[in-house]
C-alpha cells in the first residue's frame, strides 16, 4: 500500500501537482499512508484531515532539517505519530474518555484464523471499532507494520524499542484485533 | 449482513438478501495486516486536505518585497 502513484490513478497526486514541488513530491508519495495512520489512530474522519495538514506543513517547514538519513515515510510518521498523540492527549484532557472498549467486548476463543469476512459498506467502521477497543500501543503497532514500506525495525524505531518488542507484542495484538473484530461482525 | 435480519423477514427479503450476499462476495485476508492494507487501500486522502495547505503556505509565505526596495538594494 502506500505507493506513489499517477495523478491519473490517485487523486492526492493530482492535488499535489498544485502544491509547492519540494512539498508535492512528499505530498503524493506519502499522504495517504499518513492520513490512513491519522484516520484509524484518531477513529474521526475531520480530526485526520487537521492531522494530515499540519503534519505536511510541519515536514514543509522543518525540510531542512530531513537528512536523508531515514527514510522520508519514517520522518513524517515520526511527525505524524507525536501530532496524533498530542491530540489525543488533548482531546482527553477535555473529555473524560470512558474505559476501553475492550473491557466491553468478551473476549472470544481464536484469532489465528484468517479473517473470512464479507466486503461491505461497514468494513472500514468494523475496522475502527475493533482498532478503538485495542491499547493504543497495539493499534499504532498493527498499523505501522501493515504499511509494507516499514520494517519490524523501523516500526521499533518509530514506538522507542527493539524489532523482538515488536513482534512479541503484535503477536498479541493481532489475537485481540481479531477477537474484536470478530465480535463486530 | 446481519443474520437476523435475513431470518425475520419475509421470504423475497430473504432471497433479496441472500442475492446480495452472493453479489458481494466472500474475501478472506491471511492476516490483520492484509486487511488493514486492503482498508488502506480503499480508504482516499480528501482533496480538501491539499487545498488548505495550499492556503496556510500561502498565508504564512513572507511578503513579497516592494518594489522600490528592490530597486534600491
Amino acid at each position: 500500500m502506500n505507493q506513489a502513484c499517477a495523478p491519473t490513478q490517485c487523486p492526492e497526486a493530482a492535488e499535489a501537482q498544485l502544491l509547492p514541488a519540494e512539498l508535492g513530491a512528499l505530498y503524493a508519495a506519502h499522504s495517504r499512508a499518513i492520513y490512513y495512520l491519522a484516520l484509524r489512530f484518531l477513529g474521526d474522519s475531520h480530526k485526520a484531515e487537521d492531522a494530515t495538514h499540519d503534519v505536511f506543513l510541519k515536514a514543509l517547514r522543518h525540510l531542512n532539517q530531513f537528512r536523508g538519513e531515514a527514510s522520508a515515510r519514517t520522518w513524517l510518521y515520526r511527525i505524524a505519530i507525536n501530532h496524533c498523540k498530542n491530540m489525543r492527549a488533548a482531546w482527553h484532557d477535555r473529555h473524560v474518555l470512558p474505559s476501553s472498549e475492550s473491557e466491553v467486548f468478551e473476549r472470544l476463543p481464536g484469532g489465528d484464523s484468517p479473517l473470512r469476512i464479507l466486503e461491505t459498506k461497514e468494513l472500514g467502521g468494523r475496522i475502527q471499532k475493533a482498532l478503538d477497543g485495542l491499547k493504543a500501543e497495539y493499534r499504532l503497532l498493527l498499523l505501522l507494520v501493515s504499511d509494507q514500506e516499514l520494517s519490524y525495525d523501523q516500526a521499533g524505531a518509530l514506538t522507542g524499542q527493539t524489532a523482538d518488542a515488536v513482534r512479541g507484542k503484535l503477536f498479541r495484538a493481532r489475537k485481540a484485533f481479531a477477537d474484536l473484530f470478530q465480535k463486530t461482525g | 449482513m446481519k443474520q437476523h435480519n435475513k431470518f425475520s423477514t419475509g421470504r423475497h427479503q430473504e432471497q433479496t438478501a441472500e442475492s446480495q450476499t452472493a453479489h458481494m462476495g466472500a474475501r478472506e485476508f491471511q492476516s490483520v495486516e492484509d486487511l488493514l492494507r486492503h482498508d488502506a487501500a480503499q480508504t482516499a486522502v480528501p482533496p480538501e486536505i491539499a487545498r488548505r495547505l495550499r492556503q496556510s503556505i500561502a498565508q504564512s509565505a513572507p511578503p513579497r518585497r516592494p518594489w522600490w526596495r528592490k530597486l534600491m538594494g
